[in-house]
């Protein structure tokens, strides 16, 4: 029987635009992977539509110790308050390898 | 204005965009499309552009620059103060719309090239430059505007004023910005072969001819189908912006026409066709490189606005209105 652990995983739902600021995020503070999808759909912020590549959102899933979770959710509260439109959601998921997700960066 | 000009192929595949879009059909082009055909055309502009302008005129090359600054950093002021004095947006949402009207449309520009080819009418390339030049200081007024516009709004709503810290982080970002207003990809594309146009061996670029101007028409049809979807889709969202700001969509590339045209034909001294790029140019709104600019420094705008102004307005009017309008000014201005 293959173990199982308990992470979290970090949804954000965002603008491709801001892709950079959220990687340059992760990698401050020492998230050691992050998977991006493109994404299209409608919102608050109106229709976004991944149509010819222009103004296309992007869903960036992250996994890591609940214990670090923390101090990435000030960090992106904050781009919310400056008025970016961020979604944010975060689910319970289970993982075979914990150590993949503890590793920091660099 | 004649019938032939709204006959062009080009026009006419973008007109059955918009119809796919609107008959529902289930018509779809890959993603990034658009994206990839802009970059081609840019590519192939540039490069047929660079080859002329290496023989062109370094004087006037100059002035047309000093011309495309000057416009660059004047028409999203003036855009800037007509918004506000709607008062149906606000001034963060006026800052981000200006910025768009300040820049241009490659997409307008290559139509209007498209629409001067098949009336067989000479322009020159300096509006080429030009084009690229105006790519960025609209997004740097933008900014600027963006910034006066949240401290009124700190200062009418009683807020503090940022620490030093956030100070010196928005100071950090604004460079940022700067840098990235300056090294967009359109702008790299369109200098880069332009450069490589002006200093290729001429026989190697003869080899490239059928790329640079064979397939161009073609590729230009392909790119505008694709655009009357994309535009069709936020033709829809017109109710949302509200008639004030659908008209402004319409009057803006009216008056920075008119400048434009002013400017090419009476400041530059350019050819009727040459004075009408000109005026597509001032006319014209950007949908590739400012709204994500705009996302990034100014998240508080309303994205829906400015994409919906730019993309489902002032590109279709431009394309369809605007151009033809653009060259009889031109004739008059001319003469």
């Amino acid at each position: 029987m293959v173990s199982l652990y308990s992470e979290k995983m970090l949804n954000i739902i965002s603008n491709d635009s801001l892709e950079e600021k959220l990687i340059c995020m992760f990698k401050k503070y020492g998230v050691s992977g992050y998977t991006i999808l493109t994404a299209r759909g409608e919102g608050s912020s109106g229709y976004v539509s991944d149509m010819s590549g222009f103004d296309t959102n992007i869903l960036v899933k992250v996994i890591l110790p609940e214990s670090r979770m923390q101090v990435i959710l000030e960090s992106v509260e904050r781009k919310i308050k400056k008025g970016h439109h961020l979604t944010v959601y975060i689910t319970n998921v289970e993982v075979i390898s914990p150590e993949k997700f503890a590793k920091k960066n660099g | 204005m004649s019938l032939s000009s709204l006959l062009l192929p080009a026009v006419l595949f973008f007109a059955l965009g918009v119809i796919a879009r609107l008959i529902k059909s289930d018509l779809k082009f890959p993603p990034d499309l658009a994206k990839v055909l802009s970059i081609y055309l840019l590519m192939a502009i540039g490069l047929h552009g660079g080859y002329e302008l290496a023989k062109a005129d370094i004087a006037v090359a100059f002035q047309s620059i000093v011309w495309a600054l000057i416009l660059g950093f004047t028409l999203p002021i003036i855009g800037y103060l007509a918004l506000v004095a709607t008062r149906k947006v606000n001034p963060l949402d006026a800052a981000a719309i200006s910025a768009h009207y300040g820049s241009v449309s490659a997409g307008t520009f290559l139509t209007a090239i498209a629409y001067l080819d098949n009336l067989s009418v000479e322009y020159e390339t300096y509006p080429l430059i030009m084009l690229a030049v105006m790519e960025s200081p609209a997004i740097v007024v933008g900014l600027i505007l963006a910034a006066k516009a949240r401290q009124t709004i700190a200062a009418r709503d009683g807020l503090a004023k940022s620490t030093p810290d956030e100070a010196s982080a928005e100071k950090s970002n604004f460079k940022e910005m700067l840098r990235d207003a300056f090294t967009n990809g359109s702008v790299v594309v369109l200098i880069g072969s332009m450069i490589i146009g002006a200093i290729a061996d001429p026989s190697g670029m003869d080899k490239l001819k059928p790329f640079i101007d064979e397939i161009f028409m073609g590729v230009l049809c392909l790119f505008l189908f694709d655009m009357g979807m994309v535009a069709a889709r936020r033709i829809g969202d017109f109710k949302q912006v509200g008639i004030v700001l659908a008209a402004f969509g319409v009057v803006m590339p009216l008056v920075g026409g008119v400048v434009g045209v002013y400017v090419g034909a009476s400041m530059l001294d350019f050819s009727v066709g040459g004075a009408m790029l000109v005026g597509v140019l001032g006319a014209s709104a950007s949908y590739i490189a400012v709204p994500p600019a705009m996302r990034l420094a100014v998240p508080e705008a309303n994205p829906s606005f400015y994409l919906t102004l730019s993309l489902g307005i002032t590109f279709p009017f431009n394309v369809i209105v605007g151009i033809p309008l653009y060259h009889a000014l031109a004739k008059a201005m001319v003469g």
